[in-house]
Formats: C-alpha cells, structure tokens, sequence
C-alpha cells in the first residue's frame, strides 16, 4: 500500500483539479459529474481498501476546501462509498477481468445514484437542511448514467495506480 | 496478534482523522488556513489540467458552435448598441436620483466604489452555487461585500484569500435578499433555489400588488447585507395553492447567471 500511495496522492489531486477546472464548467443539465467519489469508488472495487479510503479522504477534504457546503461532508460520502465498493472488490465483484462487461458499470451507476442522497441526508447531520433544496434527482440520474460509462476506464486507471506498488515489491 | 495491531491502528488513524476534522470544522479560522494551504496544493495541478484541457475544449467547441458564436456576437453588438442609448438617455436621471440620495443621507450604489474581477472558477459543486473569483483581501476584498454584473446583483463575498475570494451567487440554497419594489413600501425576503433553477419568495400576503414582470430591488434596510438599489430579480410566476392565504413567487434573476466571466465587487460593508 506504502508503495502506492505516492502514485495514488498524485492521481488523486490531478482528479481533483479536473473536477474544479473542467468539470464544473462541463455541467450535463445544469449537473456537475463528481469524479471525485467515482475515484475512490473504483479504487475500492479493485480491492485496495486503505488505498480507497485515503483517496477518498484526501479527494474529498481538498475538495471541500474549495466549496461554501459543510467542510467534510464530500470526503465523509467518499469514505461510505470507497468502504462499500472494497467490501465487494474483496469479494471479487465488479473484477474487470472475471465478471461480466456491465457488472462495474452497474455497481457503479448504483454508487452514483445514491451518493448526492447520501450527502444530503449527511448534511442535516451537519445541521444544514437546505441541501435538498436543489435537483437532488436530476443529480441522482446524472450521476448514475455518467459514473455508469466512466466506471471501466476510471476502474482500469485504479487498478494501474493500486499495481505499482506490487510491481516494485517484485 | 498482527491483525489486531493493525486494526487497532487503523482505529486509531480513524478516530485522529475524524477529531481533527471535526476540530478544523468547528474553528473557522483554521479552517480559512486550510483553504489557502489546499488552494496551494490544489493550484499547480489546476493550472496543468487547464493549460491541456481549455486549448482542447476551445478547439472542439469553436468547431461545433462557430455559427452559434457569430449570431450571439451579433445579437451582443445590438444589444450593446440599446444600452449604450438607455444609459445616455437615463443620465439625466441618475443625476437627479444621486441628489436626492445625498440629501437624503441614502447610500447610492452608483456611488460606491467597485473592483473589477474575473471569475477564476464555477462552482465545483451541486449543492452550492459560488464562483471564485480572481482577487481577494489584497485588493480590499473583504467578506460580506455585494457583487453585481451582467445587470443586477450577483451575490455576496463569503471567504476570502488573499489572491481570491469566493462569492455566493444568489441562487445558493442558503442565499437570502432582502427585496422591495414598486414605491419602496413593501419588503419581502427572496431565497436561492440551487444552482439554475433561480429564486423564490413564500408566504407573500395576497395584498401584495406583485404580477409577472414586477421588478425587485434591495431595500437596503438598517443591518441589511446589500445596499439599497441593487436590481435582484424579476417576477417570473405568481402561484396560488386553493385555500391559502398567500402567494409563492418564482423569481428569474436579473443578471445572466449562466454566463459570469467578469464581476464587480462594491466595497460596501454591511452596517452591523
């Protein structure tokens, strides 16, 4: 994981800039597409739990510096999600290799679907009620479909970063 | 024995992060320091995904919308050319306006200084409507102060580095105007609906002479956060539940929201 990390801290802040300088501005209906849970969601599916929830971690607090929302609340959905998808990359679901073409994008799209939910229920934890207030669903939907087509080439990128440590051990 | 160490570990790591991120949460000012040591972390990889992704974003856009761009800076050119006729023409007017504003010890926003800045970045976010813009506390830059363009109020500073600041427009949820129109005799209080979808007003007594079109203003009351004067919003819909007493408007803002590049700050500081 030691040897990882450096490669996945790097990674991690290029996704963080690509989602405040590209896509904020790329927004599909007004929605802006949060790589920044995609990233720890597919570094957990491959497996890499620690390296999941330091992605997610570190995606989300540096993300959220940059927000007027809760600080936290993006890092704390990215931690639930990163959890979520190694639980099932232990398992082996979601394996580029074994399962079927559309289980990742799948279980992706499911992670995308329920993530701005999650935040705003977390955001009454963080006494802020007025979160709901926006399109929740067209995010929800927006989400799913594009975690959905980006899920494969994000998982491929995850298992690159999560090998180099293996690589260098050997 | 191995297992357990490393799980206690972990626990340990877990329960750090947790308390530092809740003690960072709960102190604003070593939040504010987080800010600026993020944005220098953050900067340098910003800076690289834009300088290869904005050529490449041009280069597809320009090939897609050339015809779009051509009629749209038509359509800008005649428009600049109707506001170039409506400022000479209401010249007079805001002279007039100025005076009376003076003799009645009212702050006239077009009297008060502004600084020009660029918007650096939209909202990275869904669930708050902000931009960041490209000046900050060295350009006297300070929290609360209004931010107009594209013809009214845009929103209000709500932190602030030294090289930048972040503004809430106001269409953020937790965005709330003090309005007034027509004679000046009435206020309602206008809130933000999230990012695109503009603003609205509830429980407006069924009194109110409001219609669609109806302009809004600030209204600049005593402790307020914006200057009187500054155009908010236009009444888009006014919409009756049967049985209820009062109205719910929907509000369309009067500057374009949509298309934010360059923004004045008014160096008016809310009176506490």
């Amino acid at each position: 994981m030691r040897r990882a990390l450096a490669p996945a801290v790097v990674v991690t802040l290029l996704i963080v800039a690509l989602q405040l300088t590209v896509l904020s501005s790329l927004r599909i209906e007004g929605v802006v597409v949060m790589l920044v849970w995609l990233w720890p969601f597919a570094m957990g599916l491959t497996g890499y739990t620690s390296l999941a929830l330091v992605t997610a971690l570190l995606a989300g607090v540096f993300f959220d510096t940059h927000t007027t929302t809760p600080f936290g609340l993006t890092a704390a959905v990215g931690l639930v999600i990163a959890y979520g998808a190694s639980r099932l990359g232990r398992e082996g679901v979601g394996d580029l290799d074994s399962a079927a073409w559309w289980v990742t994008p799948v279980l992706a799209a499911v992670a995308g679907f329920v993530a701005p939910a999650l935040y705003v229920v977390s955001g009454a934890f963080a006494l802020n009620f007025n979160l709901w207030r926006g399109s929740v669903l067209s995010m929800m939907l927006v989400n799913a479909g594009a975690f959905f087509i980006l899920a494969r080439p994000v998982t491929r990128l995850a298992r690159i970063v999560g090998n180099v440590g293996e690589r260098v051990h050997r | 024995m191995a297992t357990d160490r490393s799980k206690r570990r972990a626990w340990t790591l877990g329960v750090v992060v947790a308390a530092v991120l809740t003690v960072l949460a709960l102190t604003g000012g070593v939040l504010t320091g987080l800010r600026s040591a993020a944005n220098v972390v953050v900067t340098p990889f910003n800076w690289t995904v834009n300088e290869i992704a904005r050529p490449l974003g041009h280069l597809f856009a320009g090939a897609i919308n050339y015809s779009d761009v051509v009629a749209q800076n038509q359509k800008l050119r005649y428009e600049l050319g109707q506001a170039e006729l409506k400022a000479n023409e209401e010249w007079s007017l805001e002279r007039q306006l100025q005076q009376l504003s003076t003799s009645l010890k009212v702050p006239y926003v077009g009297s008060l200084p502004t600084v020009a800045v660029e918007v650096t970045t939209l909202s990275p976010t869904n669930f708050a409507a902000t931009v960041q813009i490209s000046k900050g506390r060295n350009s006297g830059i300070l929290v609360g102060m209004p931010v107009v363009a594209n013809g009214g109020l845009v929103g209000s500073v709500v932190a602030t580095t030294s090289d930048g600041a972040t503004v809430r427009l106001i269409t953020d949820v937790n965005s709330a105007v003090g309005v007034t129109f027509g004679d000046g005799a009435m206020s309602l209080v206008v809130s933000g609906r999230g990012v695109n979808n503009g603003m609205s007003a509830t429980s407006v007594p069924l009194t109110t002479p409001i219609t669609p079109g109806t302009r809004l203003a600030t209204n600049g009351l005593n402790g307020g956060l914006y200057p009187p004067g500054l155009p908010v919003a236009k009444v888009a819909q006014v919409s009756l539940t049967p049985g209820a007493a009062t109205y719910n408007l929907i509000l369309r803002p009067t500057a374009d929201l949509r298309h934010l590049q360059y923004l004045d700050v008014v160096l008016w500081e809310p009176t506490p």
